[in-house]
Parts: structure tokens; sequence; C-alpha cells
């Protein structure tokens, strides 16, 4: 039997040369390897040459082909998957946590994780192909609340945006002190789709956000900021069930995008909308809200605040947004809903309008917009 | 102190652009053991665990997520907001799983302080006593972490 120092050093050793090739493979994969030009071929019907060796994802938006990413390609929000249909290997482990079982079966994968070396085939959703980038120019910013700001910008280049109420854009947000390269964020669109030309957002500051920060501290009315979309499958669907929809915060964006579209639309549905506060100073758009009451024969706003201060000498509803929700809620007969907030917030309502008779396929939210 | 190659590319995984954006470290040029003992010195000189501070960290974070996005009032003087977004990390440890991104603001209305920390700082604290490198803008300093979450401190 060896001695137990012998042994130590033999496997110090086999150590230290594993860690030395493996950092000779990484820095010959970034600089000797050259994987030439690469063919990417979607949806069966186009084909681009890109540059071999980047990720897929990166190689996708230089060829204005947007898949909606939320963290930069850094494998972290689980957002950018397409489906490949030609061999490329198996998963890495960075995609795995992202991928369900079934997902693997339809060889789903992060886009931002494949490295292209060699032609590759995938499949997309049509409506990608819709997405475009837009230079636009900031129109207003206008302080909704101390933590949410409404800011138009105005297209200029193309001029007009298609898309549905309720979906939402990404906004690039150029190098600045707190990143060291451009990122982009998502945005529900409050504009409705008959505004072609601008698109109203609402953004609320998010301690050291990269986006929020630099739309609260940097951006100014005049600027030139880049945009593209539209995305996501939040938009009413087309039905005569009553509706509800429960939103908190910026979440109002893309409930006030659907209610100025069923206005235009003439839609006079029996809709309720349970917007969360948490005092009367977090709460905006009121009267707008309540006009919109007027306008559409089946519409109630109800505004909730979960901690009114005595002096707000708040007459509204209080509580939680999910318990004033179950105060109202007596059945879920023949009932849509449609939420957007925050995580906790949507786990929540989806809880209360389960419990009250509406089945989870009737509910839609869009978590992050 | 000299350090592991293990814990070397534990460190490497802190540097900024792979994990997170900004890293784990900083400015901080020493090596990862020698922060972690530092801070290990520090929680053991006022008689505490790291798992004891994570605890008081959870706790609030618990009774935060009742706001369901917004502030809400914990007693006794807190007020404590407990933002999800989109997206997972790994622990630079190699923990196996991945951590959800949650952003938690912590308030202490009696001495007008507020820190603010994350599901990962949680994590990153209870299993390895880790606080972030100096000049991380999340970096957490034990101290301030004690006076605004009111840690209790075990008597001598």
């Amino acid at each position: 039997m060896a001695p137990i120092p012998q042994l130590l050093i033999g496997i110090g050793a086999i150590s230290a040369v594993t860690t030395v090739l493996a950092i000779i493979m990484v820095i010959a994969d970034a600089t000797i390897a050259n994987y030439g030009d690469v063919q990417i071929r979607i949806n069966d019907e186009k084909e681009v040459t890109v540059e071999g060796g980047r990720p897929l994802l990166s190689s996708l938006m230089e060829e204005k082909i947007f898949i909606p990413s939320a963290c930069g390609g850094r494998g972290s929000c689980g957002l950018c998957k397409v489906q490949v249909t030609s061999d490329i290997g198996d998963y890495l482990p960075t995609e795995l946590p992202w991928i369900s079982d079934e997902e693997k079966t339809e060889n789903i994968r992060l886009s931002c994780q494949l490295k292209l070396k060699k032609d590759i085939s995938i499949q997309i959703p049509e409506e990608l192909f819709n997405v475009r980038e837009y230079e636009c120019e900031v129109a207003s910013i206008v302080d909704l609340t101390y933590d949410i700001k409404q800011v138009i910008l105005r297209l200029k280049e193309p001029a007009e945006i298609n898309f549905k109420a309720g979906q939402y854009i990404q906004f690039q947000v150029p190098e600045y002190e707190l990143t060291s390269e451009s990122v982009y964020r998502a945005y529900s669109m409050a504009s409705q789709p008959s505004r072609h030309n601008e698109v109203e957002l609402e953004v609320r500051l998010i301690p050291n956000g990269i986006c929020t920060t630099y739309v609260f501290e940097h951006l100014k009315e005049g600027d030139t900021v880049t945009i593209n979309g539209p995305y996501g499958d939040f938009h009413l669907r087309e039905t005569d069930a009553r509706i509800i929809f429960i939103a908190g915060g910026s979440g109002n964006a893309p409930v006030k995008s659907i209610l100025y579209n069923m206005l235009e639309n003439n839609n006079s549905r029996e809709a309720l909308y349970f917007f969360g506060a948490r005092a009367v100073r977090d709460l905006f758009l009121v009267d707008e809200m309540k006009e919109l009451e007027n306008k559409l024969s089946n519409f109630k706003y109800i505004p909730a605040l979960s901690e009114p201060l005595p002096e707000e000498n708040w007459k509204g509803e209080t509580g939680l947004i999910t318990e004033v929700l179950d105060r109202h809620i007596d059945s879920g007969e023949n009932t849509e809903a449609y939420l957007c907030g925050s995580p906790g917030m949507i786990d929540a309502a989806v809880a209360v309008l389960t419990k009250n008779g509406i089945p989870e396929d009737k509910i839609y939210y869009d978590k992050f917009a | 102190m000299k350090q592991t190659v293990q814990m070397r590319e534990i460190q490497d995984k802190m540097k900024p652009g792979v994990i997170t954006r900004d890293g784990f470290l900083g400015t901080d040029s020493r090596n990862l053991i020698d922060i972690l003992i530092e801070d290990d010195a520090k929680v053991k000189r006022i008689n505490l665990t790291h798992g004891q501070i994570a605890g008081r960290m959870q706790e609030l974070r618990e009774a935060g997520k009742r706001g369901l996005g917004d502030f809400i009032s914990v007693a006794p003087h807190f007020e404590v907001r407990v933002d999800m977004v989109r997206g997972k990390l790994p622990c630079p440890f190699g923990h196996p799983g991945l951590i959800q991104k949650t952003n938690i603001q912590v308030r202490n209305l009696e001495k007008n302080r507020e820190i603010a920390f994350t599901d990962m700082h949680i994590h990153i604290i209870a299993e390895h006593g880790f606080y972030e490198g100096k000049g991380s803008p999340y970096r957490l300093e034990v101290r301030d972490l004690i006076e605004i979450l009111e840690i209790e401190l075990p008597e001598e």
C-alpha cells in the first residue's frame, strides 16, 4: 500500500494536470478556435449566415431577429428558448435548470448558452418575425408617483409599431456608470395599439436596478433610445366571459392598454379592475380610471390600499389586494382573469381565483412584464 | 492565506460577468479564503453564528412577503418589501439548484436606517459565511445587519 504522503502527492499531481489541461482548452477555445461562418436555418424558410463561435442569441440579434431575454445572455432568466431541429449535442449544465422533461423531448434549448460551432436549424414562434428594433425620441417623462414614472417614446425609425394590447417591449439601456455594456429590460406598453407612432411605459424605481436607475437619473426628454418588440402572450382573449384584472404598481401598464383598446373597439364585456397599492401616495391615474368607468359601460375600477395612513382619510377598499378580491368574487363562472405584478402577488392571486372557481387555464398573467 | 485550487475556482466564478454582471468581490483583491476568515472572525467575536444572522434575514423576508411586492409593516417598527424578479442564479460555491432573484429592502423606522439584500445573500451567509468582497455594491457589513435588523447578541 502506498504511504499517505505519496498518495496525496499523486492526487495533487493529477488534479494539477487536469486543471492545467482545462485552462488550456478554455484559452484555446477562446483564442485559437475558428469555426468560420455558420448557417442558421430558421423555421425552414429563412437562412442567415453568421460568424461561428458566438452564442445563438446574440448572433440572431445581430441579424435583427430578437428572442426575448431578460438577463443579457447569462443564462439566469430562462427566457430565450428556441427549438433546435438539428443535432447540436447534449444539453449544457447551464441549460438544464430551465428545461422541463417535456421540453427536452422537443429539444428546446437556451439560445444564450448555445455557442455556434456548426450549421444549425431552429424553430421560433412566427410572431417573433414581427419583432423590430425601433429608434425613438423621449417625448415626455412624467412622475406618476414618487417611484413610478410614465415615459412616452415617439417612434422615429421605423415610425410605426403594430402590437396587441398587453404586450411588452425591451428597452435598451446604454453603457453608463452601472453597466459596462448595453442591456435590455422588459416593460409592458401602457399605450393602446391605435397609438401606432408612440409607446407609453410605466417604470417603477428598483434600488440599484440598472434600467430603472437609468430612467430615473439619466433619461431626459429629447434623448434618443432604442427598443425592440413587441413580445408576449398577455392579451385579451376573444370571448364573452367576465373579465377580472388584477395589478399593482407598474403592472397597471398592460391593463391600461387593454382597457383603452376595449373602449376603442366598443367592447362592453363586464370587467372588474382590482388595483393594489399600499397607501394613497402609491395610487396613480385614479381619475383616468374613474373616467373610464363612465365610458366603458360594464367596467368597474376597485383600488385597494393595504396600509392607508390615517391622515389620508381613505374611504375605499382596504386590505391586501388578494383579500379584497376574495371579498368581491362570489363565482368563477364564465370568468377570465388577467394579472400583472410581482410573482408573489400573482401566486397569491391565482390561489384566491382558483379557490373561487376560476380554472387555472382561464387565468392569464405575465409575472415579470 | 494560501487557498486551495477549489477555492480559487470558486473565486473565479465570483468575478464580474460570470454569474452576475457585477460579480461578488468588488474591489477586494484578497484571496476568498481571507475574506471568509475575516468576516467569520467578526461574527465569532460577538458570539453569533452566520446561521443566526441569515435566520433573521430570512425571518424578515418571510414577513415581508405578505406585502405582495409592496412595502408592508412588520412589528415592531420595520417596513419590508420583497420583490422577486425574473431569473435564478447558481450559488458560486457550487451548491446544487438555483436561487430565485429576490430583492429584499428592510427599513428600520426607529433608527431611520435601511438595508437591502437578496435571497442569494441569505444563502451565501447561511451556508458559507460570505458577505461579498469589499467594494462590491452588494457587500453586507455584519455590523449593519446586526444594527438595522436588530439581531440580538447573546450575553457574554
